[in-house]
């Protein structure tokens, strides 16, 4: 009986998860994906990659705040609870080999405070915040090297 | 390690003479069914499937009041040699693009419609089509259609405009 139920609970949890999966994926389709592309392969000089890239701001504080200051994120029209559910799905869903093993999901909380402050030079400090994690990352110090910064 | 030996045995024993084997592959079946259905693998391929999702259509696909023209703004690709998903020869489409959702009046649902532009020629001057449903000031770009969305093509020139269904909207 108590197995029955623990069962059931873990297949209601699923389809939670599948529910807010769905939500996260048709909000980045409307928010997100003009630009940056079916894939999140974004277009180079114009728009930046996400796919097998993004979870490399991760690897920093300074990365991970930056992902929620650029103009697309703090300009939103969604709120925070969609945003944060959006974000946490996207790294997973493009950038999952280049996330930290311990990497902690988004906070609607901590999505609220830190669109508050706009970074107000995205593309200037993007490269910056890529260098630094690199010294920790050999793999990003290749790819910036072989590929450049995935803008 | 003797005891080590004993207390294994005892307890695989235990183990067998209370449950079966047919029962346990029984329930991790269910566990492997239940989570795989619900939670389909990859996000990623998930994505593709909704995108695969193509609704029951009627009327004129070449007039400015098909369902799908809902927020467009320029000429149809369909009066312009291409079609409503296609660009005409000699034009590029846009990989990057305006997004918005229409109601199709056939299952009164909302899909997710991505209104690519075909560059490379100058305007087509057929079917100009005017809606802007949901279009919002150029301060808002992601959702302004006044801009030229030739975007990320060889060439900035804007010849005309599809509709592609790229989604369903989440029921409200």
């Amino acid at each position: 009986m108590l197995r029955g139920l623990a069962l059931l609970i873990l297949c209601a949890l699923a389809f939670n998860v599948d529910a807010q999966d769905k939500r996260a994926y048709t909000n980045y389709m409307l928010h997100c994906q003009g630009c940056h592309l079916p894939q999140g392969e974004g277009a180079l000089g114009a728009v930046p990659r996400l796919k097998n890239f993004v979870g490399y701001f991760l690897h920093s504080r300074e990365g991970r705040e930056f992902i929620a200051q650029v103009p697309g994120v703090t300009m939103s029209s969604l709120d925070n609870e969609e945003l944060s559910e959006l974000l946490n799905w996207m790294v997973r869903a493009y950038s999952e080999e280049q996330l930290p093993r311990q990497f902690m999901p988004y906070t609607s909380d901590e999505i609220e405070q830190l669109r508050k402050t706009p970074n107000p030079d995205p593309l200037g400090q993007r490269n910056s915040i890529l260098d630094m994690v690199a010294e920790g990352l050999p793999e990003l110090a290749e790819e910036i090297a072989t590929d450049g910064y995935a803008y | 390690m003797k005891w080590l030996d004993k207390i294994t045995e005892s307890r695989a024993r235990k183990v067998a003479q209370s449950t079966s084997r047919r029962g346990f592959l029984g329930k991790l079946a269910t566990v492997v069914v239940g989570t795989t259905a619900a939670v389909p693998l990859l996000p990623v391929a998930r994505a593709e499937q909704a995108g695969g999702q193509q609704p029951a259509e009627e009327g004129d696909p070449n007039s400015c009041d098909y369902w799908r023209f809902c927020a467009i703004d320029g000429f149809l690709c369909g009066c312009c040699g291409g079609s409503i998903n296609t660009c005409p020869p000699g034009t590029e489409m846009s990989p990057i693009t305006w997004i918005g959702t229409c109601e199709n009046p056939v299952d009164g649902r909302n899909y997710i419609i991505s209104y690519n532009d075909c560059c490379g020629k100058t305007s087509c001057g057929n079917c100009l089509c005017q809606r802007n449903q949901g279009d919002r000031p150029i301060y808002r770009p992601q959702l302004a259609n006044d801009l030229n969305w030739c975007l990320g093509t060889q060439s900035v020139a804007y010849n005309c405009s599809t509709a592609v269904v790229i989604g369903t909207a989440l029921d409200e």
